[in-house]
């Protein structure tokens, strides 16, 4: 019996810490968006279906910050005229990018598994397919969403992945590469703003 | 770039394409998210400077791959389309998936993994009867899905280090280890110690048959991630690291090591 209640104790232990290790608001957060997402994931044509995602990333991705993410360290080194001409081109890009991802996801609805702080203001929250058919290549799939927690308070997503593999990693992998490969800064930065011209149509 | 997250995973699996010791197409054999897992892997998938020292020499042999596959290895994945139903492909699949099973199996007790070693011993007895030798899968109805293993994983849980990243003439985007892993498998292979014609015959035809079979399903995805990547090679190792990396964890997630995104000076002035 004592030893029952003991396991009773860890077990609440156990609950507790993982209580402690999630955060309610940013589960919340995100499902508010899978709900907002789900008509225009089941809309009939691809037009309808981009310009609802398009609309759901301007509201909820903290482009200005992600778009300095992914210039890795050569953050701090556009000129004014750079920076004129990256920011509405990369929210261009990663648009387009969140469109094609999430359109994979046309006619499923995204539902939230859980969440895990790295710290408390940035927190990863996990989501599955409802309901994935038998066989389906989502049935085991995981997509994550990174959750910004402003000094304020607000919440904003800053990244999203599947199976722990991130676009916001890749996109920083592939910029930075480029700035690299065309003579870093400032030569590179600009081969970097022609090639989002030339991937968004631009 | 128009590629999908389920897609993210087709970089890893064409890793496996050409390569018969090689286990690692499962994209899906994701455990349980919440685990943490000690960080495995010193690569840090989003650094590609630090991780790719031999970048120059890389780049080249990631051109000439890419010339082999498309002269050789997508026309015949399309023919392998045009003449196969997809039940059809779908068993040959699953055929060479449990020929590896041997392998797996090994590698699962390498790493002290012996709940997944009962998985894979339950898999290859299940799906080699039932499954007419292995052409369907009714280990993964009854609840016992399919996980990759290989040496390169084990090298990595015994504690060796990635080492450089590095694109194998033929076989592809790998690591130092990996690649060394990869070697190791290829010599516990029987068929590579038998040197009859019979033997050679086999084994080239496995390898031609696991190419094609593994690379069919890719075509459109990896088109994809070509026609759209800013960087093809750098998509490719940022996708190929970030997916490997998992697959060493075994589908467990650790969050602990992803870069801030918002924490850097630079962005006070964004609040």
């Amino acid at each position: 019996m004592k030893f029952f209640g003991a396991f009773v104790a860890s077990l609440a232990a156990l609950g507790l810490f993982a209580a402690a290790a999630a955060d309610d608001e940013a589960e919340l957060f995100v499902q508010g968006i899978l709900d907002q997402a789900e008509p225009h994931l089941a809309a009939a044509t691809e037009t309808e279906r981009f310009d609802g995602i398009a609309d759901l990333v301007d509201e909820h991705v903290d482009m200005r910050r992600v778009s300095r993410f992914v210039l890795g360290q050569y953050a701090r080194k556009l000129s004014d005229a750079q920076k004129a001409a990256y920011d509405p081109l990369f929210r261009q890009y990663a648009t387009q990018v969140y469109q094609n991802v999430l359109s994979e996801y046309a006619g499923e609805t995204l539902k939230v598994t859980g969440s895990v702080d790295r710290s408390e203001r940035d927190i990863i929250v996990n989501s599955k397919i409802a309901n994935p058919k038998p066989g389906s290549s989502f049935a085991d799939l995981v997509v994550h969403w990174r959750v910004y927690r402003n000094r304020d308070g607000a919440l904003t997503v800053v990244d999203a992945g599947a199976d722990n593999v991130w676009l916001a990693l890749e996109q920083r992998a592939t910029f930075t590469s480029v700035i690299a490969n065309n003579g870093g800064p400032p030569v590179g930065i600009d081969a970097l703003i022609a090639d989002l011209h030339e991937k968004t149509g631009k | 770039m128009r590629f999908g997250l389920i897609k993210l995973g087709a970089v890893t699996a064409f890793a496996a394409v050409f390569s018969s010791t090689c286990a690692n197409a499962q994209l899906n054999d994701i455990e349980d998210t919440d685990a943490i897992v000690a960080d495995a892997d010193a690569v840090s998938a989003e650094e590609g400077a630090a991780v790719d020292p031999w970048e120059g020499f890389n780049r080249k042999m990631f051109g000439i791959n890419n010339a082999i596959d498309g002269v050789l290895l997508v026309p015949a994945a399309q023919l392998y389309r045009a003449v196969t139903f997809k039940k059809q492909r779908k068993g040959i699949r699953n055929f060479l998936d449990n020929l590896k099973t041997p392998v797996i199996l090994i590698n699962d007790l390498l790493q002290g993994e012996f709940k997944r070693a009962g998985d894979t011993a339950s898999r290859f007895v299940i799906n080699t009867t039932v499954g007419f030798g292995g052409m369907g899968d009714p280990a993964e109805r009854i609840g016992i899905p399919q996980h990759g293993e290989d040496f390169g994983q084990t090298l990595a849980v015994w504690g060796v280090d990635s080492g450089p990243y590095m694109i194998l003439p033929v076989f592809g985007p790998s690591t130092l280890r990996d690649g060394i892993g990869a070697g190791v498998g290829a010599a516990t292979d029987p068929a590579f110690w038998l040197r009859t014609d019979a033997a050679s015959l086999f084994r080239y035809s496995r390898a031609g048959v696991t190419g094609v079979a593994l690379r069919e399903p890719l075509i459109e995805p990896l088109e994809e991630i070509k026609a759209n990547s800013l960087d093809h090679y750098a998509s490719f190792r940022s996708f190929y690291l970030q997916s490997r990396k998992r697959e060493i964890a075994n589908g467990r997630t650790n969050f602990d090591d992803l870069p801030d995104i918002g924490d850097f000076d630079e962005f006070d002035d964004l609040e």
